[in-house]
This record gives structure tokens, sequence and C-alpha cells, in this order.
């Protein structure tokens, strides 16, 4: 290349360079004037403008709120995840301590230091405090064994001289069994440093402390008074009030573990209890045992949350022990430091970057070193772990929640293209004319771009910010349009991401839509754009009715299932889901399409009704070939997806909060129910109410319960029995008793219904057992259905007794058929039987000499005629062990009397054996020191027979009752047995019993109908009531309500999204009504001046306009509705296939069936405020169109 | 028959005010076939829209057999637009759902006729157009000239005295053109039922099929040939 014409391409270049920038910054400077016209140009055609403003904006609402809603519910949930646990993170020490090891201490204050200096060294810490409490676990995760290794401080035994019944004080906690890994089964006991009882911790933990019950206290009075604060049900067991003293509590720690199996641990390197527990291992735990110390609180329990820390435990001061006893359990690694974290710093946007961010903490904590060096520590994470779990969760919620949104979703994106199709087709024309005088492409697309993006901006900014305030409501929501205020902060903002995403699918998809449509245009003839009516493409109607078709399939499962069917259509549980998840949405959108066709028609259908009247006489021939046009249909379709949204919505919504007040009534049945003490009669559990709750009105009631076996033959069934007050008592369902109604006066005379089982076994018709075989319905005593049987119900009564006592020990024989192991008879003398266990054995007539019992767990076991001479029992637990020698009572007069025999029964000697060490005797006692020569605990099922001078007669009463049908529950009364049980009336119940019985009866469980108290009042007084040493436990209704609300009837959140739906879908329907109508007659402004023309008079045109589009709008509501129920139907499987996965999360109750609620004046009210926007719409467009210059509308275009 | 006095009429306000009719007197009698002629812009379509109650006008009377109106605003002159006049335009505007019976027999309807008369009235008078074969195609499926001719039959079935034609041949071809201009003849001429048409023009061969013309301009009419009623007269 010669050097010349280098010169001229590099010159060229430059011009070119120059040229495009040149372009550029004219574009740059002509931007804010393009801007400026084009937002004139919305303003001016302000129609069509609103009509992309309307979709853009729906959508921008919708897809928002669906986002941040997610966001605001993770946050609640991690709020509400972390009420459970006061305590945030376990800081413990890196390794086990052991003597002469670096990096730890079992100087308490020097721990006490390390606690300043994290609280001071990190900003994310907000307090902490020294607690000896459970174990270092030193791993990460609990899925680790390491998790369940830790032991907690367990709880043994409490005395105090005033008090009787804490000696009798069990510290077991069974339902640790069901609730996280196996790691005790023990109450725990944490003694805490002063940190806790100021600051955060305490303001955690006094937030649950009973109104009344003493308080958190402050650290001095914790330990000048030497105090204990306790969990409320300890306290009502023990019948103690705040203020008690203890003269002494006894808890052990771990001093060695072991695996099971191994043989490290032995009594003789073990000075304490050694037990093989549940997760495999073996402990030897020693006792301290703390003295004179006060209760100053008592709080109400937490729910079980994360497994780290023992739920529930007695707190205590650390100034309690003694300084050598603190050591000695920081030796044994029972040390670690309670830190709270500043909550508001964790991220909130999502629970991955929560757990990375707890992570990240936990590093730094673990890599730095503390007291000068001398302590490095191990951070245990108590917030991530709850993550963890919530994240599974949490997922399937969203999931859950995101699926129900998609109808509003695929409605607001449908009002967002059916907006823009309109609008451009304005445009149409306009755009071939510009091409006619030489606009080029670049130039058209701009202008309507411009215009597109000023307009959907604003529609995207409004519905973003309306998003952000409607979010925290709709979180806010805990019934279907019921709100209550929200006990967390939530700020559900959106990451930036989610923000472009939000931009992206409103702004994004206008504008690109908007470009192939203008392209579309552009590249059309000439003459087809200038034309005015635009050739239409053919519905594709196969396509509709393939997915309507789809929809019904589900539908008819759906349908089928409720309706009795085993399977439905089809049994394979992946269709199953399938269909569940898809045939609603399905049969939603097909349906909406097939439908609006028939909308669209709406005005021959109206014909057929007001074709003759005055009203269309002489306009009627006018109606003809009306519907046919896209933009009518495109009304239809969206009046039809708005009104079926809105029905959905409020069905469901309105079926969930039925169904979680349903719920309730089932759980509680009236307002209050209160377990007692022991068994009490209406009297006096009323005097019991009335001392808290003096002036209101209070009825109780109990459900007496039976057992009732046929006559004929058959097994006996457990009776429940209605009183008479029952309908005035519980709240009652039509589902729980037979018939539509939920009367139970139906229950008269001597009746009796039974549950589905139960009718089964009887063979009685409502089982199912035969076809036809499932209706819901009382029988009346002249239906041949309705059979009668003959029940006898068995009874003991006591009398006073005439048996022998050879009688009597015969019981005693008898109950040893009722050992777990038999052992009976059998030679084991000699054996070395250490640390086995053999509780519940029967060991009548065995041979133990000479066996080695050490260790062994031998309570509850029965020992008649024994051998034991030579027996080593040490440190074995013969807890609750029957010892009978039968020998004993050959020496007893022919009428002993009850003292002869308790002399003699019980008594054994345990002189004989060759060690009772360390045993635990009978009574609870530990050998040597009492000799177990008290009294043998016999079990409560026999003392009776043994022992009281009394004998139980078999009574039995025979009744006949006819059958009534198939029940499902009571209300108040535990569902689980329902089925196989039998309910009937009073009378009859009287008629077994007899009065004088039924008179006095008494009850531990009662329930009352308190018509003058609910909400927070009802709960207060549960809470105090509770604590009332003669209840056990109460249940009032509002908490019942709440906890079904948060996860209940329906899934965490839904009805707020229900709530959204239905509110969204509403303005949608009245929005999009005024704003595609105004399209529509705008249109049509020219046919409406056409037939002014030749004669139509603005009354005719009126009517015309107004029977056309109220028909149609009329009929496609109509359908909506219809279509709307049809998919509330259809959603009831979808519902099943979540409630199935929520189940295993949550555990069941009472299930109440989704029966759908219709409300109908809610939906009365939309369509007639949809009905009324249409009519204001149309007045007020027809009207502009009539009051127009009718010569220029017939000569312009 | 037709009558008009000293019409005026004005559009726009203030120094932005244009006389577009500045006291237009006229004539038309029975059976009278009368184009109106004048430049564009000069006030004939305002005329017509007035004589055919679609406007207003400033001042000035109407009397159409007897019927008198003027200043009235559309919305009160529906019974001329019933009864007196009858509307044909340049593109037809015809309802196009529509056969062509229902158009007809729906503006007769409309006009208060009962279901059965409107519709013996649309075929007779679509007969009278020469559309007795095509009285249930809609006006897609009829060419230009045809669908006119519904126009026509639209506007002449109710029995109305006068047809008023804004340019009824601007968008047809030629010999479409000359069959409505014979068309119209005939009806002025019918022997039962003469219907006067006056009708809006640019076209002289067209005027020349007329009884008679009239020349707008300036706001007044002139009884004119075509040449004057083109304003060429001068230039030649």
């Amino acid at each position: 290349m010669s050097e010349e014409t280098e010169q001229k391409s590099v010159e060229s270049n430059e011009i070119k360079e120059n040229g495009r920038l040149g372009t550029l910054i004219h574009r740059v400077r002509e931007l804010p004037s393009n801007y400026r016209m084009a937002f004139i140009s919305s303003w001016r055609n302000k129609e069509r403008g609103l009509a992309v403003f309307a979709g853009v904006f729906l959508a921008s609402l919708v897809i928002t709120t669906v986002l941040s809603y997610g966001v605001g519910l993770s946050q609640i949930f991690l709020a509400t995840s972390l009420e459970g646990e006061p305590v945030d993170a376990k800081i413990e020490f890196d390794r086990k301590p052991a003597e002469g090891t670096d990096g730890w201490t079992n100087n308490s204050t020097v721990m006490m230091e390390v606690c300043d200096e994290l609280v001071a060294d990190f900003v994310e810490f907000t307090d902490c405090a020294l607690t000896l409490g459970r174990q270092g676990i030193h791993g990460g995760g609990f899925f680790n064994q390491d998790f369940i290794v830790a032991q907690p401080l367990e709880m043994r035994s409490m005395k105090a001289n005033s008090n009787p019944l804490w000696e009798d004080m069990r510290f077991n906690y069974p339902e640790l069994e069901d609730a996280g890994p196996p790691i005790s089964e023990m109450r725990g006991i944490r003694f805490m440093g002063p940190g806790a009882f100021d600051g955060e911790l305490a303001d955690r933990f006094g937030a649950n402390i009973i109104d009344g019950l003493g308080e958190w206290p402050s650290p001095e009075t914790m330990e000048e008074e030497r105090g204990l604060i306790l969990p409320s049900n300890l306290v009502s067991d023990a019948r103690a009030q705040v203020g008690n003293k203890i003269d002494s509590l006894s808890f052990v720690y771990v001093t060695q573990t072991a695996e099971l199996g191994s043989d490290s641990i032995t009594p003789e390197n073990c000075a304490g209890e050694i037990t093989s527990e549940r997760n495999e291992q073996t402990y030897c735990r020693e006792e301290f045992t703390v003295q004179n110390l006060t209760i100053l609180g008592v709080y109400d329990p937490w729910d079980f949350g994360n497994p780290t820390l023992s739920p529930n435990p007695i707190f205590a001061s650390l100034t309690t022990l003694s300084d050598e006893q603190q050591r000695l359990l920081i030796d044994n690694d029972h040390i670690y430091l309670s830190m709270t974290v500043n909550r508001s710093l964790i991220p909130s946007s999502s629970t991955t970057e929560a757990a990375e961010w707890l992570e990240e903490l936990g590093m730094e904590v673990g890599d730095r070193e503390y007291a000068n060096g001398t302590v490095e520590v191990f951070y245990f994470d108590i917030v991530s772990g709850t993550i963890t779990f919530l994240q599974i969760f949490l997922g399937l919620i969203q999931a859950f929640d995101y699926i129900i949104m998609i109808p509003i979703v695929v409605l607001s994106i449908a009002v967002l293209i059916y907006g823009l199709v309109l609008s451009l087709e304005q445009r149409r024309r306009e755009i071939s004319i510009q091409r006619v005088i030489g606009a080029d492409t670049q130039r058209l697309s701009g202008m309507v771009l411009l215009e597109l993006s000023v307009i959907a901006f604003a529609g995207w900014v409004v519905g973003y910010l309306l998003a952000m305030i409607a979010v925290p409501i709709v979180l806010s929501a805990v019934g279907f349009l019921v709100f209550s205020e929200l006990t967390t902060e939530v700020n559900p903002a959106l990451s930036f991401a989610a923000t472009l995403f939000t931009a992206f699918a409103t702004l994004g998809v206008a504008l690109l839509f908007g470009r192939s449509r203008t392209r579309e245009f552009i590249e059309m003839e000439i003459d087809e754009g200038v034309r005015t009516i635009s050739k239409k493409r053919p519905p594709r109607r196969w396509l509709h009715w393939t997915m309507f078709a789809i929809g019904m399939l589900s539908f008819t499962d759906t349908a089928l299932e409720q309706n009795g069917s085993e399977d439905g259509l089809y049994s394979n549980f992946f269709l199953e889901g399938l269909f569940g998840i898809f045939g609603p949405f399905f049969l939603w959108i097909g349906g909406a399409l097939l439908l609006a066709w028939i909308g669209a028609k709406g005005p021959y259908i109206m014909q057929f009704i007001f074709g003759k009247t005055a009203l269309l006489k002489d306009v009627k021939r006018g109606l003809k070939g009306s519907g046919s046009s896209e933009s009518i249909n495109r009304l239809s379709v969206i009046m039809l997806l708005t009104l079926s949204i809105v029905t959905l919505a409020a069905v469901q919504g309105y079926t969930g909060t039925l169904v979680d007040e349903r719920t309730a009534d089932a759980n509680v049945g009236s307002e209050l129910q209160m377990v007692m003490d022991g068994p009490r009669n209406q009297s006096q559990v009323e005097a019991v109410l009335s001392e808290y709750y003096p002036d209101g009105e209070i009825v109780a009631m109990t459900v007496p319960q039976i057992l009732l076996s046929p006559t004929a033959g058959g097994d006996s069934y457990l009776t429940y029995v209605l009183m008479n007050n029952s309908d005035e008592v519980l709240r009652w369902n039509e589902q729980a008793i037979p018939g539509e109604g939920s009367d139970p006066s139906i229950y008269d005379g001597l009746t009796f219904s039974a549950g589905e089982d139960a009718a089964y076994a009887l063979d009685l018709w409502g089982s199912g057992r035969r076809s036809n075989d499932a209706a819901d319905i009382v029988l009346s005593a002249s239906d041949s259905r309705s059979e009668i049987i003959n029940f006898t119900n068995i009874d003991l009564i006591p009398v006073d007794t005439n048996s022998s006592l050879e009688e009597r020990i015969g019981i005693l024989f008898a109950y040893s058929l009722a050992m777990e192991l038999d052992l009976s008879g059998t030679d084991l003398s000699d054996q070395n039987l250490s640390n086995r266990d053999f509780g519940r054995t029967n060991f009548m007539n065995t041979d133990l000499s000479g066996a080695n019992l050490s260790g062994a767990n031998l309570s509850e076991s029965l020992f008649i005629d024994t051998d034991i001479t030579n027996t080593n029992f040490s440190d074995a637990n013969l807890e609750n062990a029957i010892f009978f020698d039968t020998a004993s009572i050959l020496f007893l007069p022919e009428d002993a009397t009850f003292a002869d025999v308790t002399s003699k029964i019980g008594l054994y000697d345990f002189s004989v054996t060759e060690s009772t060490d360390g045993m635990t005797c009978p009574n609870g006692e530990t050998a040597p020191d009492a000799n177990c020569t008290t009294f043998t605990q016999f079990p409560e099922l026999l003392t009776p027979f043994l022992f009281e001078q009394a004998d139980f007669v078999i009574t039995s009463t025979q009744s006949e009752l006819r059958y009534l049908g198939v029940h499902t529950y009571i209300p108040g009364v535990p569902s689980a047995s329902m089925a196989s049980s039998l309910i009937i009336s009073e009378e009859a119940w009287r008629a077994f019993v007899g009065d004088e019985k039924a008179d006095t009866h008494n009850s531990t469980t009662w329930i009352f109908h308190l018509p003058d108290i609910s909400g927070d009042d009802l709960k207060a007084l549960a809470s105090v009531i509770e604590a009332d040493s003669r209840v056990s436990s109460t249940t009032d209704w509002e908490t019942a309500h709440e906890a079904v609300e948060r996860d209940g009837g329906l899934i965490f959140g839904t009805p707020g999204l229900l709530s959204l739906q239905f509110v969204v879908a509403s303005i949608a329907a009245v929005a999009s009504a005024f704003v595609f109508l105004s399209l529509v007659l705008t249109q049509r402004q020219k046919e409406l001046a056409i037939l002014q023309a030749i004669g139509a008079s603005p009354n005719q045109i009126i009517r015309l306009v107004l029977f056309e589009i109220l028909s149609i709008v009329l009929v496609s509501m109509l359908l909506g509705i219809i279509l709307g129920i049809g998919v509330a139907f259809s959603f009831n499987g979808f519902f099943d296939v979540f409630g199935f996965i929520f189940q295993i999360f949550g555990g069941t109750s009472t299930v109440i069936e989704r029966e759908l609620v219709y409300p109908w004046a809610q939906l009365g009210l939309v369509t007639f405020s949809v009905f009324i926007a249409v009519v204001l719409a149309l007045i007020v467009t027809t009207r502009r169109a009539l009051s127009a210059d009718l010569a220029s509308v017939l000569k312009g275009e | 028959m037709l009558e008009v006095t000293n019409l005026t009429k004005a559009f726009g306000s203030g120094s932005n005010k244009l006389q577009v009719l500045k006291g237009v007197d006229m004539a038309i009698t029975k059976g009278e076939m009368v184009a109106l002629m004048g430049p564009s812009g000069c006030g004939k379509s305002t005329l017509l829209n007035i004589i055919g109650g679609l406007l207003s006008a400033d001042s000035g009377e109407i009397d159409l057999e007897g019927r008198t109106y003027g200043r009235q605003k559309p919305s009160d002159v529906v019974d001329i637009r019933r009864k007196g006049v009858g509307w044909i335009f340049q593109d037809f505007h015809l309802v196009p759902s529509l056969s062509a019976k229902d158009n007809v027999a729906m503006a007769l309807e409309l006009c208060g006729y009962k279901s059965e008369e409107a519709e013996e009235r649309a075929i007779y008078a679509l007969n009278e157009v020469g559309l007795g074969d095509r009285t249930h195609h809609i006006p897609d499926q009829l060419s230009g000239g045809q669908q006119q001719r519904v126009a026509i039959a639209r506007a002449i079935a109710g029995k109305r005295s006068i047809l008023l034609a804004d340019e009824p041949t601007g968008n047809l071809d030629i010999a479409s053109g000359k069959e409505i201009m014979e068309l119209f003849k005939r009806l002025c001429k019918d022997a039962d039922n003469p219907i006067s048409i006056l009708m809006v023009t640019h076209d002289p061969d067209l005027a020349t099929q007329a009884d008679r013309m009239l020349l707008l301009r300036d706001g007044k009419t002139f009884a004119s040939d075509i040449r004057s009623a083109w304003g060429i007269e001068e230039e030649e």
C-alpha cells in the first residue's frame, strides 16, 4: 500500500470517527428535547398511554411484590425462628480442656474477661455471659457425631422442707425424645454469670417471664438471693411460688465419656453414676449439690427450636457454685460463653447471605487468641444452624407462594401485552403515513420507543414504589383480608439484581414488544398499514381446547377424589403431582380463552332475554355481528381473567381463614380448655376459674368417656358423651357430626353416631363399606338404614371386699404376665450380668444366687420368691421393683388385716446379698444409707387390689341405641381416635351409668364457654390460670388460632398473597375496564357518528352501546366467576400436594377439610364495582363520542 | 320543498374566526337534482352538514317540507335525519358486520319502523337500487359501487324527501360512478315518489348531469354553470 492511499484511509477513518462521534454528540444533545417531545406526545394521547401505563404498572407492582415478599418472608421467618432461642452463639474452648494443654484456663474470672474482650472487639456481639452448662461440642454442625456427645448439666433433685412435692419431682424431659438428636432426656440447668442478667441477654430472657410471676433479676439480686428461674410447668407441678426457698438442688456433670461397649469407665474409676444412653455413649456423672436457693422468676417455656442448648432449663446464678465446683465444671468442659449477636447486622436479603456472614464471624472469632494469648475458642453458631433448617422449609414455602402468584403475574403480563397491542395498533397508520413522507426505520422505531419508554418507566417506578409499601401489609396478613401488626421489623428491600429483573420483566418486555411491533409495522406493505382495519390472525382454538382439556382432567380428578373415589382418574403419584400443580393453571388460561369467545357473544345471549322488550326493539339489528372485533374479545378475556382471579382468591382466601378458625375451634372446643391436676366436678372447676375471672359468664362442660361394646359381641368402643349443653359451649362445625347442619341436638334420646372406622366395624350405613354410602346425613328414626344396636357398658364398681388374701396375691401373679421379659424359674446363679438392662423382668422363682448384677437396670422388675443369696446388687437400679416372699404370708392369720399384709409384702432381706452398695432401692433411695427397709412401691394399678379393703365388681348395663350417622370429631376433643369411636347422647349415657354417677361426674379436662372475653384478654387469662397449682395446662382459642394462622390451615404467608391477588385483581378489573373501554369506544367513534347520521338518536346510541358492552362485560364476569370457582376447586388438589409436604414438617392436628367457602357478598361487591366502573366508563366515553362534532368525525379518519 | 334562508356559520373565535357561510339562500324543489360546487374549503360540506342536521348554524333558517331547523344542536334534530334527509357519504359508511339488508333495515328500525316492515322496505329499496340478489352480502363482499348503492338504498328506504350526497362517487371508478349517477337520476324522476338530491362534487361531468348547479363562493351561493362554479371563467 502506498503512502498516499494509507494517508487517505487514515483521513477517511478520521472523518468517519468524527462523523460517528458527531452523530453521537448530536443524539445526546437531542435527548432531553426528544424526551420532552415524547413526554408531550404521550400526554396528548392519554388513552393509548394509559393502556401501556396500566399494563407496566400492574406488572411492576405484582412482580416487585412477589420478589420483595420473598425477601420479607425470609426476614420474618428468620426473626420468628430466632425467637425460640435467646442465645445466638455458644463460644467454647477450642479443644477439650485437660491438665497441661494450652489455650484454656479453669479460672472463671479469666473467662469473664474473655467475654468482655469479645464484646469490646466485635461490633457484632451485643452481650456475653459466662455459662456453666452444656459441654463443649468442638465440631461443626448438628449432623455431626460430636454434636450429640456433649452433655448438659442434668437436673437430679430439688428439696424444700416447706414443700414435700419437690422431692417427688422427676426431672425427666420425655418430650426431648422426639425432638431433635438424642443428646439428653433430662431437664438441664445453666449457671449463668452476671452478664446474663443485664443487657441484651436479660432483655431476651426476660421477655418470657410470666407477668406477675417474678422477674428476670438484676445481677445483684440474682447473686444475693441465690436465685433460680424455673419453667412454669415445673413450678405448677410442685405448686411452688415465686419467693419460695429451695433448700438443696443437685445436678450431675460428666466426668468421663466413652463409646458404648468400651469398658474404660468402671465403678473403680467412676465415683458417680455410670449410664449408657441412647446416643451410644457411656457416661460417668458425678453429682453436685447447691444449697439455700430462692425462686425469683417463672418463665413461659420456649418452643423447641435449635437443639444446641438444652431447652427450657433451670437458670441459676454462677455465684451459687463454690470456686471449687466452678473449677471442676470447667475442667470437665461444662463451660461456654452465651453470646448475643446484633441481629440487625445479619444480612437479611437472603438466608444464604446470612449464613455466610455468620460463618465469617465464626472464623474471625476462632482465629484470634484471648486473655493475652492464653485462651483459644471455638465458635458454635446457633443462628446459622437455625438458618440451615430454615432454608429447606423456606424454599418450599416460597415455591408454594410463587406458584400461587402465577395467575396474577400472568394477568398482569396479559394486561401489559393487550395494552401494548391496543396502543400500538393506533400507531400503525401513523407509522405507515410517516413512511410515505419518508421517515426512516430508525427514526420511526425511535419515535415509538421513546414514547413507550417514558410511559413504561413511569409505570414501572410507580408500581415498584407501591409494591414496597404494599409488601409489609401483605406480610402482616393473618387471614384473608385480615391484618395484624407485624411483630418483627421487615425491610423487604430488593437487591440491585432483583430490581433490575423487575425493570426487565416490565419495562424491558414493553420495549422489546414495542420494538418488534414497530418493526412489523415498518415491514408491512404501506398500503396494508394505512388501511383502517388490519387483517386478523385466526385465534389458535386448538391450543385453547388442549389447555382446557388438560385442566378439566385435573379438575375431574380432584372432584372424583373429593367425592370418595380412592384414586380419581390416575393413581400414579407423579402424574398426581404434575396435574395437581399445573392443572389449575391450564384450566384457568384455557378456560379464559375459550369462555372469552362466549363472553364476546354476550349481546346475543342477552338478546334472548331483552330481545322483545322496548329496550332493544329498535336497536336489535345493530347488535348483529357485534363482538367479532378483536378488542371486544380482549376486553372479554381480561374480564374473565380478572374476575376469575378475584373469585379464586376470595374463595381460597375465605376458605383458608375459615379453616384456620375451624381448626382452632376443633382444637380448643370453645374459648378455653383447662386440664386440671386431678378429676374435679363442674362446680369445682368453675370455682377455680372464677377466682381469676370473677365477673364474666362461665359455662363449663366436659366430655365424659365410657366403653361400649355391642351386646351381641365384638370389640368395645371408646365412647364420648355429648352433654346437653354442648350446643351452648362447643363451637360446632357441620363437618363434625352427621348431617349438613351443626346442631348437636340431633343426639336426641337414646342415639349414637359412629366414626368411620367404627361404622365400618359395626357394618353400619355411611362407612363407605357399601357403594353409594358416603352422604353426610342424619338418619331419621323411620329410616331403615338407622339400625338399632344393643350396647353393653361394663363398669367397675368398688364394693366391700370378700375376696381372700390368696385371691389377692393371685393378682400379683397375674401381673407377672405383663412383664416385658420372662426369666421366671431360670437358673442364673453365678452369672455375670453386670450393667445389663433387666427393666420390667419377671424373676419369679429365679435363681440369682451369686450372680453379678452390679450396675444392672432392674427397675420395675418382679422378684417373687427369687433366690438372691450372695447376689451382687452394687449400683444396680431397683427402683419400683417389687419383692415378695410368698412364704411370709403363710404365717398370717386367716382374717388378715390390711396392716398385716403390708407388713409382710415388699420387705425383703437384702442382708443375704453380697453387696448393695450404691444400689437404688425399690423406693428410689440409695443403699446403704436407707438399707431398703421401706415399703416397696407397688404399681398404681395393683395397689387397690392388693391393699384396699374393697373389691371391684363388674357391672354391666345394656341399652338399645339408635344409629344417627357418621361423625368426624367433637370440638375440643383430640381427634386421633375419633374415627374408631362412638358418640352418644347424654340421655344414653345416663341410661348406662345412672343419674347418680352422671350428676357427680368428675373429669380432668374441662371446656369453657366464656362469651364475655376474647382476644388478648383471653390469652392473658389462660396464661395466668396455667400457673395455678390446681391446673396442669390451659389452651385458649386465641393462642390456638394464632398458632394455626401462622402455620395452619393455609400455609405461611398465603392469606397475604391471596389478599393481594384479590385486591390487585379487583383493581385491575376496574382499571382495565376503564382503559379498554375508552380505547374501544375511541375506535368506534366514527361508527357511532354514522349511526347518528342515518337517524339514530343519542338515546338509541347509548342504549345500543351500553347494551352491547354491558352484556359482554356481564356475561364475561359471570363466566369469570364460574371459571374462578372451578379453578379454586381445582386448586384444592394443589393445596393437597403442598399440604402433604408441609405436614411432614409441621406435624398434624385435626384435619379440617378444605370445604370451599363462597363469599358471595364480597364477590358480589367486586362484580358490582366493576360493573359500575364499566357503566361509568361507558357513559363518559359514549357521551364524549356523542358530543363530538359529527361532521368532522365522519369526514376525518 | 327545501328552503334555506340567510344561513351563516363561522368556525373558531377571535382573530382566528373564520366566517365560512355568510348568509346562504337557496331552494330545491321536489325531484330536483342539484350539484353544489365550489373551491376547496369554501364551505360546501359545511352547508351540507347543516342541512343534514349534523352541524348547527349560527343564524338563518332551513325549511324542509314544513320542518324548520338550522340553529339547533345535532342531537336536537334527530327527526330531520330520520325523516327528512338521507345521507350518502364518499366512503359509504356501512356497518361492516351487517349484511346489505340489515344495513338498510337497521336504519329503518332506528327511525321507528317495526322489524317486519323494515325488512320489507329494505328489500324493496335494495331491489330499487338493483341489489335484489345481494341482500345477504356483507359490505366486504360487495364492490365499491355496490356498497354505495346499499348506502343509497339505506338513504331512500325511509321515504325521505332529500338525499344529501357528499362526493358520492369520489371513491368509485368511472363506470361505477356513472351507474350511481344513473340511479340518482332515476330516483329523482320516479313517478310515484320523486326524490330531491343535493350533491357536493368536484367532478364537472357529474355536475353537468344535475338539473341545476349551485356555486358556493365567499360564503354565498350563486346559481351558475360549471365554468363559473369552478371559478375558471376569469382565467380564460
